[in-house]
């Protein structure tokens, strides 16, 4: 296991050198100009950064609004009796919510549970799995959707809603299987 | 969809901040017009002092109540501007109360308040605050405004990652290297995403965006998925419309198979775990679950009716 995670590291740090030395070598060797490749390629991205901004106001006000008003709070008081039902922690319940509205928030929270329960606790490593194992729906909507400029998202919101409840009922159950 | 979640957010969140300051107002939660002791010690400047108060004090200011013996001390600081007027400042360690009409008078952390009655020979000022209202929604005014500038600065930060990574996806896409991609991997391609032809550049773009995910490098993965997003996006017949195979696509993005979480066992290093890496295991599991759900999910809900394409906005 421990050699597994050292690969898992190394591979991890080497990546993104490994795969700017790959793409531009091998591509010189099929006589690319990679220069002027590098360039060409490159002006998209002003474009594209821009046009995502109106759709990254919208979404991330909106969540602010929501957090700010402890709105939020509320929610997790209401939603109580259903996750005792399922035997999900009270105490990670605002990591739940939180973590597919904002990445910014559901840090804050992981760092403020772990600090109250331990990192190594039931509930630490509970959150930090919640933490690592899905991505910010709604800031991955926004920005995605937003670089295409798409209005109608279609299923896209209930698709990585009920994704995400899957994933807290799998990190729920491998916690419990593999640690506790 | 997103269109009422949305809606939901900023109209559940407006309301609820406003039902709240009625509720403080009511309660009279901050205990307007009612005034404190506060206990003056030594000078430490012209006009200004170090103070403290009480707890219980502080509690008969704020809910009226008269009966507690908690005489915790929280220190502060006692400016007088003139006879009638001075300034307060808590020290760290105040109570929570006190740092939110700390928060209400806004940033430069000092609470302008009314000097009611003076003994300053016995050690003790009266003070009251100006009337505080409004706590919950100046905070969501303020929470939008600041979002607002952060959105900006996110996009723009984006800019030279993105320049960067689309510059290096060309040439890998001029060498035929993203082709050699979307090759290799059609037997999964073409079973997840049958409306786009084989070998599409899209292809290419999103097994770019998943591995670069799976290895927990965010930064390359994003420029790679709006990539992947623009070539799925030539393939669109409905501008402004999502297709299928986008949602298929994000479903895979954000639940994705996770190898290294990176950010949440930098996290577990920072508070002290003895191990902060043991969350691999759980973590690759969960999302490799999510991911299937998440696949099935999408192309389940694809068929829906609610989620057709509406022909009426198609251009």
């Amino acid at each position: 296991m421990s050699i597994l995670r050292e690969i898992v590291t190394i591979i991890s740090v080497l990546a993104i050198p490994g795969l700017i030395l790959f793409f531009l070598v091998y591509g010189q060797f099929k006589r690319v100009r990679v220069y002027e490749a590098v360039v060409e390629g490159g002006k998209e991205g002003f474009t594209i950064a821009v046009k995502i901004i109106p759709y990254l106001v919208a979404m991330l006000v909106g969540i602010a609004i929501f957090r700010a008003s402890g709105a939020m709070d509320f929610l997790i008081a209401g939603l109580q009796p259903l996750t005792e039902l399922i035997g999900f922690p009270a105490e990670a319940m605002p990591m739940a919510l939180m973590r597919p509205l904002s990445g910014s928030g559901s840090l804050g929270i992981m760092s403020e549970i772990l600090k109250t329960y331990g990192p190594d606790s039931f509930i630490g490593v509970l959150t930090s799995t919640l933490m690592g194992s899905t991505e910010t729906t709604f800031y991955v909507i926004a920005v995605y959707f937003g670089a295409v400029n798409v209005r109608n998202t279609r299923h896209a919101l209930p698709t990585g809603l009920l994704a995400d409840f899957v994933s807290f009922l799998a990190a729920l159950f491998f916690v419990k299987l593999l640690f506790f | 969809m997103l269109n009422y979640v949305w809606l939901g957010l900023v109209v559940i969140g407006i309301l609820t901040a406003a039902g709240r300051d009625l509720y403080d107002s009511i309660e009279n939660v901050y205990g307007n017009e009612r005034s404190f002791p506060v206990h003056i010690e030594e000078q430490t400047g012209p006009g200004e002092w170090n103070a403290w108060c009480t707890a219980n004090e502080l509690q008969r200011k704020f809910s009226g109540i008269e009966n507690t013996e908690d005489t915790t001390r929280f220190v502060l600081s006692f400016a007088r501007q003139s006879s009638t007027a001075g300034v307060l400042r808590p020290e760290s360690g105040a109570p929570a109360i006190l740092l939110t009409v700390q928060e209400s008078f806004g940033d430069n952390g000092s609470i302008p308040c009314r000097i009611t009655s003076d003994s300053s020979r016995t050690g003790l000022v009266y003070v009251s605050f100006s009337p505080i209202r409004f706590v919950y929604l100046k905070r969501v005014t303020n929470a939008a405004l600041d979002a607002a500038a952060l959105a900006v600065k996110i996009a723009l930060g984006l800019i030279g990652i993105m320049a960067l990574w689309l510059g290096v996806m060309k040439v890998a896409e001029e060498a035929g290297i993203i082709a050699i991609i979307a090759r290799a991997v059609r037997p999964i391609t073409t079973r997840l995403f049958s409306d786009i032809p084989e070998d599409h550049p899209a292809i290419g773009a999103m097994i770019m965006n998943i591995s670069a995910n799976m290895l927990g490098l965010g930064n390359a993965a994003t420029p790679f998925g709006l990539k992947a997003m623009e070539e799925l996006d030539k393939l669109n017949k409905h501008a402004g419309t999502a297709t299928n195979a986008m949602v298929t696509f994000l479903a895979l993005n954000t639940s994705c198979v996770t190898l290294v979480p990176a950010t949440a066992i930098a996290v577990r290093a920072a508070t002290g775990s003895s191990d902060p890496a043991i969350i691999i295991g759980t973590t690759f599991l969960t999302s490799l679950v999510a991911t299937v759900f998440a696949v099935v999910f999408a192309k389940v809900f694809q068929r829906l009716s609610v989620f057709r394409v509406r022909e009426k906005e198609a251009s």
